[in-house]
């Protein structure tokens, strides 16, 4: 099953997020709770930790892009070999933990 | 946009800004409270610290007339200094030593000392209420000897403050709290923004709407919105309210026959007050009016304090009831906000 990870909510002030560091490239296994990419917004830093474990499989945006707030910037799998469909909106939600620092 | 054009937040705009005019010039030097290590408030002088050290990035007490009082002395003994006022309304305690001393010093010496000292500051709404929410910029826009300018963007912010770390003498900086979240394209390099030259932000031909600042955010977006009512609005974007660009306003005017101030800031004696007036003083019959906020404090309440200032469906207002008036022939009715003749 493929899951699209999103941007969250940070205030209705925030229309866009930048991308500071990803943790972890294609092919990636993450682990409940992992780390997986750090966001940035004019104010804070973003933890983006996987809420379910899952392979990261297509990023959209790399460090230093910016994304729109609620956008898809990520396609995870349950197994590393699932075939990639090109319509990400299909995709079930990736559980993740947003923690803001 | 090209590579030349990075994509940054506001408050990165501001600090590379300053930190080319801090590589340019040993002189230039930045004083205010959490300007050092902690980087500012807005983490609009993130970087500074370390790259340039506490002797050239000075963190204060919170005692801003002292601040402002060591800034101007500084600069006319031949610094260039950044004076960080967080928030506009402490302005107010700063105001001798910027009036009295830095705006005045050129006259007093008949052009032998000048002070080129720069007070950045932010002013504007955003819920922390009657002491920290003002827009006093009207204030300063009639001490002759100061330059006023109010970006709205990052590429102006970042031009803007280019131009004020070489400007001879006192300019006021003034942002915004609600321009800190918004991004945009920033010249990579170099490109100064000239004080008094306006911008047209958006081309219109059914009437024009001046603004500064985050009001232009707000007027941008209530001129999509009388687009999709058939209205075509011109925002001019002031960004230099000391000296103002009356050409580029009055070339507007003269293409739309209508105009709309904008500010956030109190009606009486305003930014929208002067337009109008130095306006009128060029041409005949105006069709204006003025959109700002209530005459009454920001509440610290959000429900209050949308109230008190302007917003998308007020501007959108203004701009409707104006031109009703002008195709009824009645035109000089018309504000929203306090005094007379609110809408």
């Amino acid at each position: 099953m493929l899951y699209r990870l999103s941007t969250p909510g940070v205030g209705d002030e925030v229309v866009e997020i930048r991308v500071l560091q990803w943790h972890g490239e294609c092919g990636k296994a993450f682990a409940v709770g992992e780390l997986i990419v750090e966001l940035e917004t004019h104010k804070a830093l973003i933890e983006v930790r996987a809420g379910q474990s899952g392979v990261l499989r297509r990023v959209f945006a790399a460090e230093g892009d910016w994304i729109r707030v609620g956008e898809p910037f990520a396609v995870f799998s349950e197994r590393p070999d699932e075939p990639l469909g090109e319509d990400t909106e299909t995709a079930a939600v990736f559980l993740a933990k947003f923690v803001v620092d | 946009m090209s590579a030349k054009a990075p994509r940054v937040f506001f408050r990165e705009a501001i600090a590379r800004a300053i930190a080319e005019a801090m590589r340019a010039d040993p002189r230039v030097i930045v004083l205010g409270q959490d300007v050092g290590a902690f980087g500012g408030a807005y983490r609009e002088f993130e970087g500074l610290y370390a790259e340039f050290g506490g002797a050239r990035v000075r963190d204060t007490p919170v005692a801003e007339a002292a601040i402002m009082g060591i800034g101007v002395g500084a600069a006319a003994a031949g610094y260039r200094t950044l004076v960080s006022i967080t928030y506009m309304d402490f302005v107010m305690l700063a105001l001798d030593p910027l009036v009295n001393y830095a705006a005045k010093l050129r006259f007093k010496t008949a052009g032998r000392l000048t002070a080129p000292v720069v007070l950045k500051t932010t002013a504007g709404a955003r819920g922390q209420g009657v002491a920290h929410s003002q827009c006093l910029e009207s204030w300063l826009m009639s001490v002759p000897g100061l330059t006023v300018v109010a970006p709205s963007n990052p590429a102006d912010a970042y031009g803007l403050m280019r131009s004020a770390l070489r400007a001879d003498g006192p300019v006021v900086f003034v942002d915004h709290k609600r321009l800190y979240p918004i991004p945009g394209n920033a010249p990579a390099s170099d490109v100064p923004v000239p004080f008094g030259q306006a911008r047209i932000a958006r081309p219109g031909t059914d009437i024009t709407i001046t603004a500064h600042s985050f009001m232009v955010q707000v007027a941008l977006t209530a001129a999509d919105a009388l687009a999709k009512e058939g209205l075509s609005v011109e925002v001019v974007d002031l960004r230099s309210l000391a000296p103002l660009d009356i050409d580029t306003i009055a070339a507007s005017v003269s293409r739309t026959g209508a105009l709309l101030t904008v500010e956030e800031g109190q009606l009486t004696c305003g930014v929208g007050a002067e337009v109008a007036a130095r306006l009128r003083e060029r041409q005949g019959g105006l069709n204006v009016a003025r959109v700002g906020a209530i005459a009454a404090p920001v509440s610290s309440n959000h429900v209050l304090e949308a109230a008190a200032i302007p917003d998308v469906e007020r501007v959108a207002q203004g701009v409707r009831a104006l031109l009703r008036a002008r195709e009824s022939g009645h035109p000089n009715s018309v504000c929203s906000g306090g005094g007379p003749g609110a809408v």
